[in-house]
């Protein structure tokens, strides 16, 4: 990853809204073709399940064209960068940690994955003079898992799935008692 | 029963307690939510809707509402001391707040900006009041094609009044629509769009989708803006209050025009957002001290806060009476409601009096709970955005995750979630308006509903749409919206008007 100051452009504008306009538009064909599979013609009483969902998708498709049509009309001017290399570094240093993190969550549970993702937050702040505590880490990691069983869990009986930890506490509590 | 005995009833309703503690907490999580980065009202109001599950509905409206309430007092933090719209709606806020801050004068532009804010608020519940009853009865007597009409107006505006290029709005409406009618069709009971994953049974919910767009997308803005925040100090003393409260009144045609501007953008789908731009732009071309206006004039605080604020709260007219929300936070409260078991629309009015007049009574109430909150709190929540960036993302992100979570107690929304918010600052960064989609999500099965139905009736005849004169002018109306940006330049080149000039001052805000 280069992090020189002028940071160079990691793609152009243009190509971005093309690739969404492509996203977009193979949403509306899925959309349709689920349509088609559903019946979208007149059934027996009325309209078929369908007949709605096909013209939102035949819409959604045909917008989509437009879009990559006025795309390419502006190409010139959509040269322009739509996210410096080093900015793109910032966002996937956030967005990667949150997918690890989404992707724990099933495996050791809700509570365990907050506090490792929280925790970790805090220890790869690189921008601060002075790194934060252990302390200071532990506390807020925990202390934000803690909150958040309190409120949902306890208070508002929301419950969240803790994973084998939790289990296992639950468990230990159960044979205590 | 008039109008007034029913809000008294309803004041008798909510003066207990423990209604009046739910406002508390309510607002304080409103503006909490308001002053955090990549947490808003409508995300606010997503991540609470699963805690309200267990608590009747007036209840829980009190507390969603004034959780509106406070964000839309806590965006206005943000501007003035931050330079950072909180909200959207509190852009415009900046332009004037924050030289004001800089200047020393954050307790007057504050105070301004609440104070403005709840006259605002208080006329649209006044409009709310006098005017709900009767579009209510006037509705009763509207059958599918007309509810059809009246929806196909209100998307029709977001496109053709949108600032966002019009065929972004439509991909945005469309992906709404069509999240709305992933899983069981309402009519036939046929599993529609789930490709035979069960895991899409149960649909795409909107909440998760709102948590996603509003919630991780805006924190993946704001890291790669790379934001510090360094804002200014303030402290509101009741001296502060007092001298700015006795200049109010010199504003005055100010505070009415953009009450004017805020109600109309409110009940019609402008919206909060567009609703305070044009309060300023309007305020600015008719001040006597327009060269002030970006320099820190007191007026360019008063104008959008005010018009924000009764957008804001005349938004719930047509949600409450129509069923059709004035703002995303309005759809995710009209989400919320047909959760809890009610019929969003006019017979709300007749099955479920005392909730819809206990709401309109809180909203006089929450106001002004709001305003003696956000006053006493400002200092405690400027305060937590000094709280660095490694802390407070984190912690935003597992609450946007445990959200998404609790809403069906499934891991799978969370990982919905993650890719709404990659959608959603993809969206942000090319100028895709977020609110339609998330209107569409929530209006999307009333929507096909009344469209099948009217196609029933006329066995596939879009001429029912002009059956009658009142659906005729509706459906005529909404078209009308849809093509306004071509019939309003074309009105331009034919007749030369100078009326040029009002869009294009917009377009320089």
């Amino acid at each position: 990853m280069s992090h020189s100051s002028d940071s160079p452009a990691l793609v152009g504008t243009r190509w971005v809204e093309l690739g969404l306009t492509l996203f977009t538009t193979l949403i509306g064909v899925v959309v349709m073709f689920g349509s088609v599979e559903q019946g979208i013609g007149w059934g027996d009483s009325g309209p078929e399940p369908g007949y709605f969902p096909f013209y939102i998708g035949l819409l959604l498709s045909a917008a989509s064209l437009g879009n990559g049509v006025l795309t390419l009309v502006r190409w010139k001017a959509l040269s322009i960068a739509f996210v410096s290399r080093s900015a793109f570094g910032q966002v996937l240093s956030v967005f990667i940690p949150i997918a690890l993190f989404v992707g724990a969550m099933p495996l050791v549970g809700i509570y365990v994955s907050s506090a490792c993702f929280i925790a970790w937050f805090m220890w790869s702040d690189k921008a601060r003079a002075t790194p934060y505590s252990k302390w200071k880490i532990a506390g807020i990691s925990l202390g934000a898992v803690l909150a958040s069983y309190l409120i949902f869990a306890l208070w508002f009986k929301v419950p969240l799935d803790g994973g084998p930890l939790g289990e296992w506490i639950a468990q230990t509590v159960r044979y205590f008692k | 029963m008039s109008e007034f005995d029913s809000l008294l009833q309803g004041m008798n309703l909510i003066l207990t307690p423990g209604h009046i503690g739910l406002m508390v907490i309510g607002v304080l999580l409103g503006i909490l939510v308001g002053v955090l980065p990549g947490l808003g009202a409508p995300n606010g109001v997503a991540l609470l809707l699963p805690l309200t599950f267990t608590m009747s509905p007036v209840s829980a409206i009190i507390l969603l509402s004034c959780m509106y309430w406070g964000a839309l007092f806590g965006g206005s933090i943000t501007s003035i001391l931050f330079n950072i719209p909180g909200e959207p709606s509190s852009v415009a806020t900046t332009f004037d707040g924050y030289p004001m801050a800089r200047e020393g004068r954050a307790a007057e532009a504050l105070t301004a900006a609440f104070s403005s804010a709840l006259i605002g608020a208080l006329a649209g519940v006044l409009l709310l009041t006098f005017l709900s009853t009767r579009i209510a009865e006037f509705a009763m007597s509207f059958s599918s094609p007309e509810f059809f009409a009246v929806y196909l107006l209100a998307f029709c505006t977001f496109i053709g009044m949108s600032k966002n290029p019009p065929l972004k709005t439509v991909v945005a409406m469309m992906i709404g629509f069509a999240m709305a009618a992933v899983g069981m069709d309402t009519v036939s009971g046929n599993l529609r769009l789930t490709f035979d994953q069960p895991i899409l049974m149960t649909g795409i919910s909107f909440e998760v989708a709102v948590i996603g767009l509003f919630g991780i997308g805006e924190i993946l803005c704001t890291v790669e803006e790379g934001l510090v925040f360094r804002g200014e100090h303030a402290r509101i003393t009741p001296m502060v209050i007092l001298r700015t409260w006795a200049k109010l009144p010199r504003y005055w045609w100010t505070i009415v025009r953009s009450t004017l501007v805020g109600c109309w953008m409110g009940i019609t789908p402008g919206g909060p957002t567009a609703a305070s731009f044009m309060s300023y732009s309007l305020a600015r071309r008719f001040s006597k001290n327009r060269e002030n206006f970006g320099k820190g004039e007191l007026e360019g605080v008063i104008a959008p806060e005010t018009a924000d604020h009764a957008a804001g709260t005349s938004a719930l007219l047509p949600m409450l009476t129509l069923g059709i929300p004035g703002s995303a936070t309005a759809a995710v409260m009209l989400g919320g409601l047909m959760i809890w078991g009610l019929h969003p629309g006019p017979t709300l009015f007749v099955e479920q009096h005392d909730f819809v007049w206990g709401l309109i009574a809180s909203m006089y109430l929450g106001n002004v709970v709001s305003l003696i909150v956000v006053l006493a709190t400002v200092p405690l929540f400027a305060s937590i955005l000094r709280i660095p960036f490694s802390i407070i993302a984190p912690i935003i992100i597992m609450v946007c995750a445990i959200g998404a979570y609790s809403v069906h107690n499934s891991f799978f929304d969370v990982v919905l979630m993650l890719g709404f918010g990659a959608l959603g600052y993809l969206f942000k960064k090319l100028g895709y308006p977020i609110a339609p989609l998330v209107l569409a999500a929530v209006l999307g099965d009333k929507a096909e509903d009344a469209f099948r139905q009217s196609m029933l009736f006329s066995d596939g005849h879009i001429g029912i749409f002009w059956s009658n004169p009142l659906v005729g002018g509706l459906t005529t109306a909404a078209l009308l919206m849809l093509f306004w940006p071509l019939i309003s330049k074309a009105l331009q080149t034919v007749l030369g008007l100078r009326k040029s000039q009002l869009p294009k001052a917009k377009s320089v805000l």
